[in-house]
Formats: C-alpha cells, structure tokens, sequence
C-alpha cells in the first residue's frame, strides 16, 4: 500500500504525534528521501569530478587498467561514488512510499543542479546552447512521465 | 577511445544495463515457482546470466565514466545520461513489447533534441 498517495489527513491541533496515526507521521517522510537523493547525487557527481580533477593534475597510470585504478583510488573519487550510493538508496526510499511517474520528473532538478555546481566550483562556461540543452532535457523529462490522456 | 565516444559508450551501457537486470529479474520470478523461500530467490537471481551481464555493464560504465569525464566539463557530460531514459524507453519496446504511448515518443523527441544540443555545445 503507497501510504504517500491516500488523501492525507490533516493534523489535528495539539494532538501528540505518537498518537496520529502512521500515514499521517509519514506525511513528508518522501519528501525528505527525494531531498536527500538529489544532494547526495548532485553532491556525489561534483565530487567525483573534483577527484577526476586531481587525478589530471597528477601522473597518469599507463593502460587502460592503470589508468581506471589511478581515477579510482582517489579519495575524493572513492568518497563521491559512495555519496552516490547513499542518493540511489534514498532515492529507493522514495520511490517505496510515491510513484515512480511522479518523481521522475522532479530529478531533473538534477540536471539544473549539476550544471550550476558546474558552473560555481568547476569555472565552467556554460553557453546559450548548453543552457537550452538542459532546459529541453528537463521539459523532456517531465513530458516523459505526463499521464496519456487516452488511457488503453 | 576519445573522451567523448567513452561518455556515449557509458550511456549505452548503461541502458543495456538496465536491460539486461530487467530480463534477468523477470527470468527468475518465472522460473520461482518451487517457493524455496529467500535463499531460493538469492540463488536464483546470482545463477542467471542475466544478471551478471548487468553487473558487467555497470562496472565498464562506470568505469568509462570516470575515464571520459576526467577530460570533459561536468555540465557536459552530465546532460547526456538523459539520453539514458531514450534508450531504455526504445530497449523496452522492442524487447519486453512495453506500451509507448504518444506522450512517451513526443518527450523521446524532445529529450534528444536536447541531448543534441548539448552534445553540440
């Protein structure tokens, strides 16, 4: 059962929270996992990209295999996958309690956010077309997910 | 391989991925019909080829990730795994016959328009 997706129940004034019923407890519970997803992801990606960074300044490893285990025994790398893997659980956490059709639209927050890390930490420039590039990323992606109207 | 042949290389992986843990998972749920319990289930997801073909995918996307975007910009190489949700959409028409509805093709359309123009950016 989506608890998330029943007619939520107004909290009654003064009432003690241990004794509102559980969907109502629950009431921003997704909320929170789809806000922790998207800054652990935008937080992870910009990490490894600082860690890839710091690799590029240093000596490269030789070969293909050489050149993966330098990138990966990067600390900041090693941290940034890991804070990736904390969004991907939280955002599992999120699609458990709300659907999948309408939270993926909201990652493409993602999108604009990464570009703007981008552009602050990394000094990248973003040009008119990169600019309009993820604006139609994100009008796709909420086109995506839109419920047909004409249902079969 | 260039930088950027490896950020699209990671993408499609990354859909074959998805593909292929798909067709894995629906493999095993088929064949559990001996109701053997959590342990059966573990066996049963780790014996499908499947499934390590999903693994594989993943880790070679992942790695040629990391490789490629240590030469191009975040805001970049990012945009691109959008063309992810493209691919997934066509994979699942032709593979598992899902349903794409017209709204689905026209954000197909409009999702590689955008991918395009960052691509050319």
């Amino acid at each position: 059962m989506n608890m998330a997706t029943d007619p939520q129940p107004a909290l009654p004034i003064g009432m003690p929270a241990s004794s509102v019923p559980a969907p109502a407890r629950w009431i921003r519970q997704w909320q929170i996992a789809f806000a922790a997803s998207t800054i652990f992801v935008v937080c992870g990606h910009s990490l490894i990209k600082a860690g890839l960074n710091a690799a590029a300044a240093g000596a490269s490893g030789t070969g293909l295999a050489g050149r993966i285990a330098h990138v990966l025994f990067q600390p900041l790398v090693i941290e940034g996958l890991l804070i990736y893997f904390f969004g991907t659980i939280c955002w599992m956490m999120a699609v458990a309690q709300k659907e999948i059709s309408f939270l993926y639209p909201l990652t493409s927050v993602n999108y604009v956010l990464v570009v703007g890390t981008s552009v602050v930490f990394f000094h990248e420039v973003i040009s008119a077309r990169r600019a309009l590039g993820v604006v139609v990323i994100v009008l796709g992606m909420v086109l995506m997910n839109r419920k047909s109207r004409i249902d079969p | 391989m260039n930088a950027k042949l490896m950020i699209w290389t990671s993408v499609v992986l990354s859909a074959l991925a998805q593909v292929c843990l798909k067709h894995g998972l629906t493999q095993v749920q088929k064949r559990r019909n001996s109701g053997s319990g959590l342990s059966g289930v573990v066996v049963g997801v780790i014996s499908q080829s499947f499934v390590w073909l999903w693994g594989l995918c993943f880790v070679l996307a992942t790695a040629l990730w990391l490789l490629g975007l240590q030469r191009l910009d975040l805001s970049y190489a990012y945009p691109l795994v959008s063309f992810g949700y493209v691919l997934v959409s066509i994979l699942s028409a032709v593979f598992f016959h899902e349903r794409v509805d017209a709204n689905r093709w026209a954000a197909i359309a409009v999702l590689s328009v955008g991918v395009m123009l960052i691509a050319g950016s």
